[in-house]
């Protein structure tokens, strides 16, 4: 099969910048990656990498006022979407591709009962009444494992806990079978235990729909959980990507060794003290991104650093079975132990 | 929601009392004698004393307002010491043309400030907006009777469409009546306009910025849900409170607006009870004024739960 066949997004050189006092900010500074059908895509990042601005900037999201999409291209099934009219573009918005955030707590309308937020979504893109668009909401409802569904469905979110907002933020994005839903940190403002049910019903209600997961994350052991390919930023780039196994087993931009060596672990064995190594953060802070940066962006934090990395900006290189990284030292990292 | 109601009208005794007593000591303390008045320039001091005999206003203080609050708690507000009319007959004459124009200035004034008010922010930092605040600045800056005198000398003396004064009660025809309001009601509506419509503004300003007005625009609603449901009832709490406040505004807009377009309301009655130191008249209708405030106050409050499902009494 044709692998361009099967994507339903196409996401390529996409620059997005923002007009703030400091300058020209460039949040996103040429990405691009695929999604194919079905797919769970995970892009991980420290915050202000530029994760959320990509995801923001798939519907159009970004507040014209202050940012804007400045190059590249986002395809969906085949559309262009950075040239789209804004009401073709509304039209797609909750209907063929969805979105959750971060907070749910603030993310859904205090004043408005929750079933009016889920109808409201399927009355805009389905021709139908409002009353089958209530039932609608009850049905997903029921399919996110909220009990008493019809009683909740006249509450507001403000009676909710944090977990069930979410979940009901889940209702809402999929009430329209989209064939997209990007996930911006999703569990990120959950306790822990709410985190892997939220994460497990994703996976669920995508195995049962077939829509495809475009999960924003700092998390990598939501990645790992939870993902089939992995993209990882760095100051606005696509440093690497692969399939999650293989980025697992040999993290190749040290960047991504980095984040690794960051994440905490049970399985390393106590010393006869009881302590464990201390983790280890990478040193020194994300650039500014108000400057054009020359070289690789990754370059000032990196003990693999040479010149060439100072002035030269790495290219995207294959490194086998879809593996691919930006860096001009891959030979050594690989070389070296995690 | 019905004990919180009742609880509040009995709170509002004690704001009432405070408002009586406060309104007796005042105007007594305040400098001229209705009993000069009355007995006229040439009058000896002899008939000055005679007269304020026969009004009572010779006793004590405390005995004069012992004997008006044992009055009103029987629902009799006094009598004027000049027309000799029961104050409650006076105040009721007069009611209906301010509370007329009350509620056409409230009606014209929420009716386009709100519109605005949402259109700036939606709009924020264009030329619409910029439009709109420069109008609420200047509206804000006009004084009533400035702008009174501007409208009747285009509206009713150039032009000649609108009458220039006077006030025609309700059951002498809709149109009459509604043409004699229509520029006394904008002479007086456009300060409390400015002031609702900035409000608007910065208060749907901030709720535009909220995580679930972009949950709102990802599900590709149209913009006018977005607007005026999702972010004008978060936004509404603000709006509705300096409603209230701006209906004080009003009452003592009210006086001012009746003099300029010689309307025969509360506001000339107050006027001339005040000038002429009636004391009874201005004791009733401070009490009229205060109590229409308090009830003003409860609807708010009442309106928030309505506006904002958090809000719970």
């Amino acid at each position: 099969m044709n692998a361009a066949a099967g994507n339903i997004l196409e996401v390529r050189d996409l620059q997005t910048q923002f007009n703030t006092l400091d300058g020209v900010v460039r949040a996103v500074d040429g990405v691009s990656f695929d999604l194919t059908r079905g797919e769970t895509l995970g892009i991980v990042g420290e915050s202000g990498c530029g994760k959320s601005v990509t995801a923001l900037s798939i519907l159009r999201l970004i507040p014209p006022e202050t940012g804007r999409i400045t190059a590249g291209s986002i395809r969906f099934e085949g559309e262009e979407l950075t040239t789209l009219g804004e009401e073709a573009m509304k039209r797609l918005r909750g209907h063929r591709i969805s979105m959750i955030f971060q907070e749910p707590m603030t993310s859904l309308n205090p004043v408005l009962t929750v079933g009016t937020q889920i109808a409201e979504n399927v009355v805009r893109h389905l021709d139908v009444s409002w009353r089958a668009a209530r039932e609608r909401a009850r049905e997903m409802l029921d399919l996110v494992r909220i009990a008493d569904a019809r009683r909740r469905l006249d509450e507001y979110p403000h009676q909710l806990s944090g977990g069930m907002r979410q979940r009901v933020m889940i209702a809402m994005a999929l009430s329209c079978d989209p064939q997209v839903l990007i996930a911006d940190e999703p569990t990120t403002a959950l306790d822990v235990t709410i985190q892997a049910q939220i994460l497990q019903l994703m996976l669920e209600l995508k195995e049962k729909t077939g829509t495809a997961i475009v999960l924003i994350t700092h998390d990598l052991g939501v990645v790992a959980e939870t993902t089939e390919r992995v993209v990882v930023m760095y100051a606005g780039r696509k440093v690497e990507e692969a399939p999650v196994e293989a980025l697992f087993a040999e993290p190749l931009h040290p960047y991504t060794r980095g984040l690794m060596r960051a994440i905490p672990r049970l399985d390393i064995e106590a010393d006869a003290a009881g302590r464990r190594p201390r983790l280890q953060e990478i040193p020194g802070l994300v650039p500014r991104l108000t400057q054009p940066i020359v070289g690789c962006a990754f370059a000032p934090r990196c003990g693999f650093a040479t010149e060439r990395c100072r002035t030269a900006p790495p290219p995207l290189v294959d490194a086998g079975s879809g593996h691919t990284v930006a860096c001009w030292e891959v030979d050594r990292v690989r070389a070296s132990a995690l | 929601m019905t004990a919180y109601i009742v609880r509040r009208l009995f709170a509002t005794l004690p704001v009432m009392a405070v408002v009586a007593i406060f309104v007796f000591f005042l105007i007594r303390f305040a400098p001229g004698d209705p009993a000069a008045i009355i007995a006229g320039e040439d009058a000896t001091a002899e008939a000055i004393a005679q007269v304020r005999a026969k009004l009572g206003l010779d006793r004590p203080f405390m005995e004069q307002f012992v004997i008006w609050i044992l009055q009103m708690m029987q629902g009799d507000l006094g009598v004027s010491i000049f027309s000799n009319l029961p104050v409650s007959r006076l105040i009721v004459q007069r009611l209906e043309p301010t509370v007329a124009l009350t509620l056409s200035t409230l009606f014209v004034a929420v009716a386009l400030a709100i519109p605005i008010g949402v259109l700036a922010a939606w709009k924020a930092r264009k030329l619409v907006d910029r439009l709109v605040m420069g109008f609420a600045v200047l509206g804000f800056a006009m004084p009533v009777f400035v702008l009174a005198y501007i409208l009747i000398y285009f509206f009713a003396v150039q032009w000649q469409l609108l009458p220039v004064q006077g006030y025609r009660p309700i059951a002498e025809g809709l149109w009459p009546f509604v043409e004699s309001l229509i520029l006394p009601s904008v002479a007086l509506g456009v300060t409390y306009m400015a002031l609702i419509a900035r409000i608007t503004r910065a208060s749907m300003l901030e709720v535009l910025a909220q995580d679930y007005i972009r949950t709102a625009n990802a599900k590709g609603l149209a913009t006018d849900r977005v607007l005026l449901l999702h972010a004008l009832k978060n936004a509404a709490v603000p709006i509705v409170t300096v409603i209230g406040i701006g209906i004080a505004l009003l009452i003592s807009g009210v006086v001012i607006t009746e003099t300029v377009f010689n309307i025969p309301g509360l506001g000339r009655l107050t006027v001339d009870a005040v000038l002429k130191r009636d004391y009874p008249v201005v004791q009733g209708l401070i009490l009229v004024f205060a109590a229409a405030k308090v009830l003003v106050n409860l609807i708010i409050d009442i309106s928030y739960a309505f506006l904002d499902p958090r809000i719970r009494y």
